[in-house]
Order: C-alpha cells, then sequence, then structure tokens
C-alpha cells in the first residue's frame, strides 16, 4: 500500500487506497468474520485468542475426522486439518488483501485514465487557446490590453497556469529581441514570476528544477541566491538544473562553478552546458582558463570545448596536457591538437607515440591523420610497418592516404611491396565506399 | 524407508511452502523497488530535453548489430526503420548469418549494396565472413551489411563487434522495432557515468503483435488478439516494470533482453564476446562481463531503462513458444551452471549474493521444485488422503496473490508510460490476469521441465522460430 502511495500523487488515489486499507484491517480483525473458527483455529492449542473455553469444549482432534466432515463447515474442518491456525490467518490476511488490492487498483487504473484524458484534453484546448492570445499579445498592438485581461482570465487555475507557463517558455526559447522582451512583460504582468520565485525555494527537488527553469528562460536573477546553494547538491537533477541556470542567468560569473566543481563532472553535464551556450547565444569563455583545474572531468570539458569553439590560441596549453598523469586527459589533448590541426604540434604527438598506451597511440595517429603532412610520412609508413595491430596500421594508412596525390603513390608502393603483404589492408584504404 | 518418506513429507509439506512465501515476498519487495525507482525515474527525467543528445558533439558514437537468420520478409523495412533512429553519430551493422532464404538478395536490391574491400582483425573468434557490404548510395553511408557462415545468434553478433568502429554497440534482434528515441534515452546512463564505469544498459521491450506497422514503423498500438501473445503482454511487464529495474536499482541485474542492450565495445572484447557455447547469450554476456569487472576490481554499473524502448513479435502458438521458453531454460541453467563460481560468493557482492542467489533459486530451481510439488499432490489423491480445504486455501492463496501482482504491473504500466490507448483494451488486460494462472501457468511449467531435462541430456539447438512479418497488420 505504502508504494502504491508513493507513486500516486492524487489525494484521491490515496484515500481510495488508504480505505482498502483500513478495510482490510477491519476485515480480517473483526468478530463476525473471524467467527467460524477459520482464523481463530483451534489446531494449535498455544495460540491463544481469549477463547480457551470453546476450545476446551471442542474434542480432541487425534484423527482426521472422515465421517463427520461433511456435516461440518469448511472453516471447521480446516481447523482441524490445517497445518497450523498462524499460517491459516496469514493465508486468509493475504487472500484478502490480495482481492481488495484487485479491486482498488482497478478503481485507481480507471480513475487514472480518466484523470489522463482530462488533462490531455485541456492542455490540448488550452495550447491552442493560448497560443492564439499569446500571438495576439505579440504581434498585434492594438488588441494588446485586451488579450492581456483575457489571458488573466483563461489562466485561472495551477494547471491552466501551468500549461500557459510551458507555452511561454518554449516560445521563449525561439524569440529574441523585442519580442522576448515583451513576452518577458508578460510574465511580470499575469505575475506569474511570483509562481517561479516560490518554485524555485520549494522544498521539493523536483518543484524546485521547474522554478530554476522558468526564471533562467525569463531572465530573472532574484533566486540566483538559492540557485548557488545548490550548486554542491548531492541530487544530481538540481545541481545540473542549477548549473545550467547560473549559466543562463550569470554575467562575468557564470562559468565560475567551473572552479570550484569536486564531484566529477559528467560527459551529461557537458553537454547540457554546451547545449545552453549554443542554443541560448551565450558569450564563450576561454577555455584554457581551466586546463589546469584539480579537476580531470573539468580539464577534459575544457579541451572538449576548445575543439567546439575552435580556440587555437590555446594550442600551448593543449599540447602541455600530453604530459598529464591522467590517460583520459592526454586522450583529450591528442584529440584537441587533431581536431584544430596544430600542424606545429607533430613532433610533440610522434614523441609521445612510443609512450602511450596502446589507445593513446591509436589517438594520436588518428589525430595525425586528420592534419596530413609530408613530414609525418615515414613515421607512418614505419607504424604500418612495425605494429602488429590492424587498427593502428589501418590507421596510419589513411592517413597517408589523407596527404592528396603523394599519400596515394606511396600506398600503392607500400602495396606492390614484396616485403611483406599489405594488400588487404591498403585496399581497405582505398576503398572510397568504406 | 520410513525416514526417506518422512523427510520427503516434510519437504512436501513445509519447504514448498516456505519456497512459495519467499518468492511472494522477494516479488513483493521487487515490485515495492521498482516502484520507487519507476517514480524517480520519471520525475527525473520529465526534465530532461533528449533531443539535446542527437546532434551534441558530447554523444558517444554508436553501432547497432542486427543479426539476420532467414529474415527476408521483414528485413528490408526493419533496416529502413534501424536506419531512421533519431541519433547522428551511429552505424547499422547487419549481419546475415547464412540464411537459406534469400535476405541477402533482398538487402542488395533495396539498398544498393556492393561487396568492398573491408579489412577488420578477428579479435573475436567467429565464422568466416565471406564478404562486406556498402551502399552506392550515400543516403545509406552508415549501413554496414556482413554475410557470413552460419553460426547462430551470439557468432553473428560477434561478427558484428569485429566490423564496428564504434564505443559502444547495441545489440537488436533483425525482426525487432526501436522506438525511434531509444538510442537517445539508452546512451544517456552513458553520458552520466561518474567513477563507475556503465558496462550494459537495457531497456523495456514490449510486445507488437496486433499493432498496425507500416514502412517498419508503429503507427497505432494495440493490445494482441490472441490469447498467448496478449498474457506474455502482461509477462513482459512484470519482467521488465517490476522485475530488471529492480534489480538493476539493487545492483543484481543478470540479464539484459538480446531484443534489446546497449553495451561498452571494449568490455565486451575484452571479455570474449557473446559466447556461442550457450543458447542464452544475452544472460551469459551480462554474468561473465560482471565478473570480469568484479576480477579487475574495477567499479561498475549494469543499468537499466524503464523506458519502451523495442517491440518485439512474441510466438503467438503454443509450439514455437514452448521452444522458446525451453530454450530461455537451457540459456538459464547453462549460465548458473558456467558461472557457479558466483554462487553465494561474497567477492562478487549483491550480484553474487543476491542476483545469482534469486535467479538460482527463483528463476531456475522453483519451476522444478513446483512441477515436483504438483506430482506429488497428484500421487496423494491417487494414494493418499489430500487434506482438500487446506488445498483449496493454498490454492486461493497462490492465485490471488498472483493475479493482485499481474495487476500490480498493469498499473505500473498505466502510470508509466500507458501505451494502450483504449480502456477497452486495458480492461482485456486484467481479464487475461485471471486466466493466466489458470491456462497459460501450468504450460510454462512443463516447458521449464522439458528446458531442464534438455539441459541435462546436452541438448543444444535454437529450435525454429515463426514469424509473420511487420509488413501487415497481425491478427
Amino acid at each position: 500500500m505504502f508504494y502504491l502511495g508513493k507513486i500516486c500523487r492524487d489525494k484521491w488515489i490515496r484515500l481510495v487506497l488508504a480505505v482498502v486499507f483500513l478495510l482490510g484491517i477491519s476485515l480480517t480483525h473483526t468478530e463476525s468474520f473471524a467467527y467460524p473458527g477459520f482464523l481463530l483455529s483451534t489446531a494449535d492449542k498455544s495460540v491463544g485468542f481469549g477463547r480457551e473455553q470453546e476450545r476446551e469444549q471442542e474434542p480432541e482432534h487425534e484423527e482426521i475426522p472422515v465421517a463427520t466432515e461433511k456435516e461440518r463447515d469448511i472453516f471447521d474442518y480446516l481447523d482441524t486439518r490445517a497445518p497450523g491456525p498462524l499460517l491459516v490467518q496469514i493465508l486468509t490476511a493475504i487472500i484478502i488483501y490480495s482481492i481488495l488490492s484487485m479491486v482498488a487498483l482497478l478503481v485507481v487504473i480507471l480513475l487514472h485514465r480518466n484523470k489522463l484524458e482530462n488533462i490531455e484534453k485541456t492542455s490540448r484546448d488550452m495550447e491552442q487557446k493560448y497560443q492564439e492570445l499569446l500571438m495576439d499579445y505579440l504581434f498585434d498592438e492594438e488588441r494588446q490590453t485586451g488579450t492581456i485581461e483575457r489571458i488573466k482570465k483563461v489562466a485561472a487555475d495551477a494547471l491552466k497556469r501551468q500549461i500557459l507557463m510551458k507555452q511561454m517558455k518554449d516560445l521563449m526559447t525561439n524569440l529574441s529581441g523585442d519580442a522576448a522582451e515583451k513576452l518577458r512583460e508578460l510574465y511580470y504582468l499575469l505575475g506569474l514570476d511570483s509562481d517561479s520565485l516560490q518554485k524555485a525555494h520549494d522544498k521539493k527537488w523536483h518543484i524546485k528544477v521547474k522554478g530554476f527553469r522558468e526564471l533562467a528562460m525569463m531572465r530573472d536573477t532574484r533566486a540566483n541566491e538559492e540557485i548557488t546553494k545548490c550548486l554542491h547538491s548531492s541530487n544530481n537533477i538540481l545541481r545540473i538544473e542549477a548549473q545550467l541556470a547560473l549559466v543562463m542567468l550569470g554575467e562575468e560569473d557564470r562559468y565560475t562553478f567551473l572552479d570550484y566543481l569536486q564531484r566529477p563532472f559528467t560527459p551529461w553535464e557537458q553537454l547540457n552546458v554546451h547545449q545552453a551556450i549554443v542554443s541560448q547565444d551565450l558569450k564563450v569563455p576561454d577555455f584554457e582558463r581551466w586546463l589546469d583545474s584539480p579537476n580531470s572531468s573539468v580539464v577534459i570539458f575544457s579541451l572538449e570545448m576548445i575543439t567546439i569553439f575552435n580556440q587555437r590560441y590555446s594550442w600551448k596549453k593543449v599540447a602541455r596536457k600530453l604530459d598529464s598523469e591522467d590517460e583520459k586527459i592526454r586522450q583529450s589533448a591528442i584529440n584537441t591538437l587533431g581536431e584544430l590541426k596544430i600542424k606545429k604540434a607533430l613532433p610533440v604527438l610522434k614523441h609521445h607515440y612510443k609512450t602511450e598506451t596502446y589507445d593513446n597511440s591509436l589517438a594520436i595517429v588518428k589525430a595525425i591523420r586528420k592534419m596530413p603532412d609530408e613530414s609525418v610520412l615515414n613515421f607512418l609508413k614505419l607504424v604500418i610497418d612495425k605494429e602488429d595491430d590492424i587498427q593502428l596500421q589501418i590507421e596510419a594508412a589513411k592517413a597517408i592516404h589523407e596527404m592528396d596525390g603523394r599519400g596515394e603513390r606511396e600506398l600503392q608502393k607500400i602495396m606492390e611491396s614484396e616485403y611483406k603483404n599489405y594488400k588487404i589492408i591498403i585496399k581497405h584504404v582505398l576503398d572510397r565506399r568504406i | 524407508m520410513e525416514f526417506l518418506a518422512d523427510i520427503i513429507k516434510w519437504f512436501f509439506d513445509n519447504f514448498l511452502l516456505v519456497l512459495t512465501i519467499l518468492i511472494f515476498s522477494a516479488y513483493v519487495m521487487l515490485a515495492s523497488f521498482s516502484a520507487f525507482t519507476l517514480r524517480k525515474y520519471l520525475r527525473k527525467n520529465s526534465y530532461v530535453d533528449y533531443n539535446s543528445i542527437i546532434l551534441s558533439p558530447f554523444a558517444p558514437s554508436i553501432s547497432l548489430i542486427a543479426p539476420a537468420y532467414n529474415e527476408s520478409v521483414s528485413i528490408v523495412e526493419n533496416i529502413r526503420a534501424l536506419l531512421s533512429l533519431y541519433y547522428n553519430n551511429f552505424e547499422v551493422i547487419v549481419v546475415n548469418d547464412g540464411s537459406t532464404d534469400n535476405t541477402l538478395e533482398r538487402c542488395i536490391e533495396a539498398y544498393d549494396l556492393v561487396k568492398v574491400n573491408y579489412y577488420f582483425d578477428y579479435r573475436i573468434a567467429c565464422n568466416r565472413i565471406r564478404g562486406v557490404y556498402k551502399s552506392r548510395n550515400r543516403s545509406f553511408y552508415n549501413l554496414t551489411f556482413i554475410d557470413k557462415v552460419n553460426g547462430g545468434k551470439a557468432d553473428a553478433l560477434n561478427a558484428g563487434l569485429n566490423v564496428s568502429r564504434n564505443r559502444l554497440v547495441v545489440s537488436i534482434d533483425a525482426d525487432s522495432i526501436m522506438e525511434p528515441d531509444a538510442l537517445q534515452k539508452m546512451v544517456k546512463p552513458f553520458l552520466e557515468e561518474t567513477d563507475k564505469k556503465v558496462i550494459g544498459t537495457g531497456g523495456v521491450v514490449r510486445i507488437i503483435n496486433s499493432c498496425d506497422i507500416k514502412g517498419g514503423k508503429i503507427r497505432r498500438i494495440h493490445l494482441p488478439e490472441n490469447f498467448l501473445a496478449r498474457v506474455q503482454v502482461l509477462e513482459y511487464s512484470r519482467a521488465f516494470l517490476m522485475g530488471r529495474i529492480a534489480w538493476a536499482r539493487l545492483d543484481g541485474l543478470l540479464l539484459i533482453s538480446g531484443a534489446l542492450g546497449m553495451f561498452d565495445k571494449e568490455t565486451v572484447i575484452k571479455c570474449g564476446g557473446y559466447s556461442t557455447k550457450t543458447v542464452g547469450e544475452d544472460m551469459e554476456l551480462v554474468v561473465r562481463m560482471r565478473r570480469y569487472m568484479v576480477e579487475k576490481g574495477k567499479k561498475y554499473i549494469v543499468t537499466y531503462i524503464p523506458d519502451p524502448l523495442c517491440w518485439t513479435e512474441v510466438p503467438s502458438t503454443i509450439s514455437v513458444l514452448g521452444r522458446q521458453r525451453n530454450r530461455w531454460t537451457r540459456g538459464t541453467a547453462e549460465t548458473l551452471f558456467t558461472h557457479r563460481k558466483i554462487f553465494l560468493n561474497p567477492k562478487y557482492k549483491k550480484f553474487g549474493m543476491f542476483g545469482y542467489t534469486y535467479w538460482f533459486f527463483f528463476e531456475w530451481l522453483t519451476p522444478i521444485f513446483e512441477f515436483f510439488g504438483i506430482s506429488f499432490f497428484l500421487l496423494y489423491i491417487i494414494f493418499g488422503s489430500p487434506n482438500w480445504p487446506f488445498f483449496i486455501l493454498l490454492f486461493v492463496f497462490v492465485y490471488t496473490f498472483a493475479v493482485s501482482l499481474t495487476i500490480w504491473a498493469v498499473l505500473f504500466e498505466e502510470m508509466t508510460y500507458h501505451k494502450y490507448e483504449k480502456k477497452r483494451d486495458v480492461l482485456k488486460l486484467i481479464g487475461t490476469a485471471f486466466l493466466e494462472p489458470l491456462f497459460f501457468h501450468p504450460l510454462t511449467l512443463i516447458w521449464a521441465v522439458r528446458g531442464n531435462w534438455n539441459f541435462l541430456t546436452g541438448q543444444k539447438s535454437w529450435g525454429k522460430m515463426v514469424r509473420k512479418g511487420f509488413g501487415r497488420k497481425k491478427k
């Protein structure tokens, strides 16, 4: 019952369950139900229910009765044959609960279905209505004042305000300039800001998150203090939402959370921050600032962002990360140098090839492939020749192939070489359909 | 002799009852955990914009491996459905496992495939690959077709692993249909990885029988018309929404369905890939991966997501269903036997102490005990005088409990994704719940016993699976 209560947020569902629960208790404890002797079994004399007198009058059942059993009701019969009264009581109680829960569940399922259908219908109707009203408000100057009143009237209850807020949030992501400013004005005019602030200060995390999102979308900084508090929350959703809200609401300090981040900055969090920067067209900081962070996940994120935002000027600092003790940081640095096509880093990459792990060696060859240069031709030939790993050989051959005409000629030469049979590898690389 | 008879009597009088109570308690506990996990998951993911994953540079690359054996009826449409999944960085590798029908020819024609000079390393042993095909049409740039000598599903998946170039691999039955956003949802646990490596993720598999399908996509969801298929809807809801979700939460998950699972490729390869020695390669792989991680002292997790991600056709005739269940039983027994070292071994923590133990007693041995219990009772009817009222009481107890548990599963389905739109379908499902213990459960028992017998006698075959294909509405 408890866990059903947990998944049912609605009071009426809880009420049905509570009634069933109480009914169950009362049925298994009332005298009338227990009377048939089923729950007050006499088979085990050690179990006392204050009915010793009644029991004493009953015959001893040393042997299994045969002749009289038809005359007795099922419960009396059970008393004489069942393994023990407690077990019978437990089984009976479970049966009653199972039957009651079946009925209750059926009611809950049907009520829930009806409720969902109603919500869906209301949402559909309201969404359409709000869309029209919001369009009128934003783009029809003459009808603006009347529209505000109409929206106020329609958004009377919590569900409808919620639908309106959702519409405004969706609209806001696609608006900029005056239209966005006008929508923000409407947000304050309708008093939706106080709803959002209230949500942001709520004790329940999932309501807080809603508040953060709304405030961030409307660029309202009044709850920033509360949001900052949640940056170190153990609840990862709340933490991510706080980070995102601050990225959107902060000014110069919007990325300072990266300075203090102690937990691993997961790729999911990284993805969301990147998404916020791109979708909200936020100012991109110099990510080299976090390349020396003690948090390795922040360093990896910074390297990724340097790549994405093509911050080539940071390459020297990136190259220094090739000496990091963390294998993943080194791999990210290799990838970044490759993606940024920093040819000046080729000697350093070559230098690290021998001492690197297999994965990172492969990453080096792949990085070299992205910035084809004849200065590494011999190195790549050596990789093909000396390495036993097919993946490394294929990548090295691909890197040679990237060197336009010269590369293809070199590959043909290698293919014709009788020293070793590289035909299959080269054919694979030269096959443009792959 | 009398002593032996006493033991047997004690066993059937007490042990089975204790076992029943333990199983039912375990079910209640698992259902509670599931409810808690589902609620948390739904709340947590109501804020997620999965579309942000599609084009993100942070989204990892994925290879979908779909083994196909004599799937000519539906292969073309199913490949199209796989290619149109909402994800950017992925490839589809279809492995034709020596089909004897025209699966290869149909694909060559439909996708303009041509044999290429594809070279790869046999990092995992598999039967000879006759050729790798790519499309001349650039729209299908992310489709790779492998034609190989028949070696079974596990062998085909291993061939796909050898050809895969991406970090994550998804194993999917070529005859299943994935939800368009399945990859986005499955990849999320890997993106949320912290100090524990995510080695695998599974999702809820749903039943497609009687649904309207066009162009490899589900247009309208219906409850199966066929009784056997409908019962399996209930079974799947219980197994996925009540069982696996809870086991993932308890860190004791042993099985990610072969119909759909996403894995860290390097871990799979380091473990030696899919085992060709068992017919339950999906379960065996998860157990072996977990063992590998524990034995190497690496922190890891196996996750499960309650979203319906994949739709599959289930058997709708007794003979085909019997063969499938027989295979599942053998797969379970083979895996448990192969990895018996884990049994109650504290080194393997919750996975060894609870996950394996649960499967050992409740999934593998229980049908055997139940079978013997029923047999003993029948003998008792013939040669003795059974305690009928107590039998009736026990029967009603088991029946009502089983039905109510199933209706809980229907509620979970309703509270989460309520895929069946019509109220009538839900009522039909509940009606089926009342019939299931009487007509379906005895069959599963017989199949399980047969499966165990075949396991003991060393039978290895997969059994023939007949499919109708998704090209039309199935009745």
